[in-house]
């Protein structure tokens, strides 16, 4: 096959897989179709913000922001441009490409300081870029304050899935350019990078703005998705999750990302369903992760990980659990407390994201990544 | 919101200005008290300790349970132990609310970071986040909402207010005012007559004699208002609440503290060293472990007197989610004054305390939330290492 025909070729995949997706999401009903579309604009922002946090290395906790801006600015432009209730696709076009401009001059503006700033600097004036908006608009009566801003609802999954696909081979084709390099180069040693004649000051706002209008493209279809936002759907606990998603992933890894995303979206959503638990029984759980995970630490550490040794150990932690769990029942405050899992899920998320550093700080996958070649390479014969 | 230039001109209510920046000194010192922490944390570890707002968060529910365990909470409406009156409880509340916060200290080092020491600086990141996370929504599971009612009115004793009077009205204000409120409650009891003597219920169906009254009633309500504007253009008081006063004070007395622990002692020095070269600190003999515990007890103690003091003398209500709003300000400050800079982390405190209160004193309090960020921006364009921070030159 010559070059074209890989990328046509390519092409006809990701159309067909969106479209693919999209009747399996509605085949599945109104509750599944919903958080299939969620996935994939959480697949986007993940990789999106992999581009600026784990490819670049400018690090941006405020990603929440340019999902708010493509959201509401495809609100408004439905409003107050389009003046339109209903839904069309014109609309919807006119409303991603909004969002994604709108999305990238905010990404261009908060870009320019990390050009002064670096590391926990940037990272909290992201973070303060993304509260001051969400004040802003929690302000101003043309996008709804507080109330939220509504625009016409369609549930367009292909298209979802299909700018997800798009983040991705934008993503994944840089990488394999010089251009990709230049970015690599920036988050290993931005010195050294610019003494080797890397324009620093343009990667780090290319970063900026392609990550960010893919962020504000999800936003408008966010916007179309639910038919109705609030400045609270933006908050930091959104920017730390999609962060938790690139770093859980690897940092740097685009498939991490993706299966990162998918994974930390829906294992919350799996336990909203879920039955009532005693508070006790959680608490046992919870003791007995904690000695389980420090022991698997504490053999990999030495370097004798076995799974027969392992095993005597997780007896003791199952006692140990049990013990303090049945002691945790003779207090008064905590004997007889029932959780419905819904509440429970913010706990397993959380401790999810603590046993992970703590057993594999560099992601699911590192810096690598998954794809066609991992399996169709042979393997190396080791030493 | 359309612009109005008289906001900014002829709006401002001047005179209450000193009050506005006593208030926000007030705030400040607890913003500064709880920055103390990231910033002594970021100074030895290089780590932002995202789960410091959750120990502050205990540090209320730890005084909220001590003074419900004192039998303030079992009296709703009813006598208040004789002892409440004493400062003695506030005392007990303070000790015991540090003494648990460094303890929580300890295990979120002890579990959470230290495994993660030698890993990237993310790692840690995102396990802080994690802890925060988990402290926030674990703690939902289990602690109560605090009621509406506060542990405010029964445990304070201070409630009231200390004010000085720095210029008192003139005495002819004073009488001016006294005859007005005079008139005014002379006319109240005429029309409250004619209304009697007509035989009507209201006030609206009256005869012309009572019509006449009622003009007159209304014109002294009008002088009444005028003259009480007067008196309060001439008045110039500074009142602050004793339980705000007492909070500065203790502030003030704990960072003395800190201080003389950081400056003059040999505890200080090691962290000094630590914080200047982990590595050298190691070889020169130090115990690397034991003075990063130390840190994080009394980071964390000072994140738990705040959350006792906030949750006491504010009377704010208590939540598992009170430490993200609070943390993420004291956070601002800390970074605003130059991360791992202790006199910095006062400074950032207090200049987000002003500004907040100058804030809502020039009428834009829906922005208050924001204007830390605002102001974090702003200085940090100018001087990217914060105030009294210096920026590090990068070699290669």
């Amino acid at each position: 096959m010559n070059f074209w025909g890989i990328r046509l070729g390519s092409i006809g995949v990701a159309v067909a897989g969106a479209i693919l997706v999209g009747l399996i999401g509605h085949a599945m009903g109104t509750t599944a179709e919903r958080l299939i579309g969620l996935a994939g604009l959480y697949i986007t922002l993940a990789v999106s913000l992999n581009l600026i946090n784990g490819i670049t290395g400018q690090f941006s906790i405020g990603h929440a922001a340019f999902y708010q801006v493509g959201a509401y600015s495809a609100g408004a432009f439905a409003m107050y441009v389009a003046k339109t209730q209903t839904y069309s696709i014109p609309l919807l076009l006119g409303s991603i490409v909004v969002g994604g401009i709108a999305a990238a001059i905010a990404g261009f503006v908060i870009g320019l300081p990390s050009l002064r700033l670096r590391g926990d600097y940037l990272a909290v004036v992201t973070l303060g870029f993304g509260e001051i908006l969400r004040i802003i608009i929690q302000n101003t009566p043309e996008l709804g304050k507080s109330y939220g801003m509504s625009a016409p609802a369609l549930r367009s999954l292909p298209l979802i899935w299909l700018l997800a696909f798009l983040c991705i081979a934008v993503c994944r084709n840089l990488l394999k350019t010089t251009h990709g390099l230049t970015f690599l180069s920036v988050r290993e040693d931005e010195v050294a990078a610019s003494a080797m004649g890397v324009n620093v000051t343009k990667v780090k706002v290319a970063a900026f703005v392609i990550g960010s209008a893919f962020a504000g493209m999800a936003g408008a279809l966010l916007m179309h998705l639910e038919g109705f936002v609030t400045p609270t759907s933006f908050s930091m606990d959104l920017s730390f999750i999609v962060l938790t998603m690139v770093v859980l992933g690897g940092t740097g890894s685009i498939t991490g990302s993706v299966l990162a995303a998918i994974t930390l979206f829906l294992l919350p959503e799996l336990l909203r369903d879920g039955p009532t638990v005693p508070l006790v029984a959680v608490i046992a759980v919870l003791v007995f992760l904690g000695i389980i995970v420090g022991m698997i630490k504490k053999l990999i550490d030495d370097h004798k990980f076995s799974y027969a040794a392992l095993a005597p150990k997780a007896g003791i932690a199952l006692v140990a659990a049990v013990v303090l769990g049945f002691g945790s029942s003779l207090l008064p405050a905590l004997n007889g407390v029932q959780v419905p899992s819904a509440n429970l899920r913010m706990v397993i998320f959380p401790v999810v994201l603590i046993v992970m550093m703590l057993l594999r700080p560099q992601g699911i996958f590192g810096h690598r990544e998954i794809g066609l070649a991992t399996f169709l390479r042979k393997r190396e014969v080791s030493a | 919101m359309p612009f109005e230039p008289s906001i900014l001109m002829a709006g401002l209510d001047w005179p209450a200005l000193p009050q506005q920046l006593i208030n926000g000194l007030m705030f400040g010192a607890i913003y500064a008290l709880i920055a103390l922490g990231y910033t002594m944390v970021y100074g030895v570890l290089r780590l932002i300790n995202f789960a410091h707002g959750e120990v502050f968060m205990i540090g209320a529910y730890v005084a909220l349970f001590l003074s419900w365990q004192m039998g303030f909470y079992q009296s709703p409406g009813g006598a208040a132990p004789a002892y409440a009156t004493s400062a003695l409880p506030i005392i007990l509340m303070l000790v015991l609310s540090m003494v648990v916060c460094a303890g929580i200290g300890i295990a979120i080092e002890r579990f959470a970071y230290r495994p993660m020491r030698n890993q990237p600086r993310i790692a840690s990141l995102i396990t802080a986040i994690g802890v925060s996370l988990l402290l926030q929504y674990g703690g939902a599971l289990v602690l109560p909402v605090s009621p509406p009612r506060s542990i405010r009115e029964e445990v304070n004793p201070y409630v009231g207010q200390a004010s000085v009077d720095l210029i008192k009205p003139s005495a002819q204000q004073l009488s001016a005012l006294d005859s007005a409120t005079k008139l005014d409650k002379e006319m109240a009891t005429k029309l409250a007559d004619q209304v009697k003597r007509e035989g009507v219920s209201s006030e609206f169906d009256l005869s012309a004699e009572g019509q006449k009254v009622r003009n007159a009633r209304f014109d002294a309500a009008d002088a009444l208002r005028k003259a009480q504007e007067d008196a309060a253009k001439s008045r110039y008081t500074l009142a602050v609440p004793k339980g705000q006063l007492i909070m500065f004070i203790t502030t003030v007395v704990l960072m003395m503290i800190l201080r003389h622990l950081v400056l003059f002692t040999p505890v200080g020095r090691q962290m000094r060293a630590v914080a200047h070269d982990f590595d050298s600190a190691a070889l020169m003999g130090i115990n690397v472990d034991k003075i990063i515990t130390i840190t994080f007890v009394i980071g964390s103690a000072l994140a738990g007197a705040g959350g006792m003091m906030c949750a006491t003398f504010l009377g704010t209500s208590i939540t598992t989610f009170l430490g993200v709003e609070w943390g993420i300000k004291a956070f601002v400050a800390a970074v605003l004054g130059g991360i791992g800079n202790i006199p910095g982390a006062v400074l950032g405190g207090l200049l987000i305390g002003l500004a907040e209160n100058i804030t809502v004193w020039a009428g834009f309090s829906q922005y208050q939330r924001a204007i830390a960020f605002v102001v974090l921006i702003a200085v940090l364009l100018f001087k990217p290492g914060g105030i009294l921070g210096s920026a590090k030159v990068e070699k290669v």
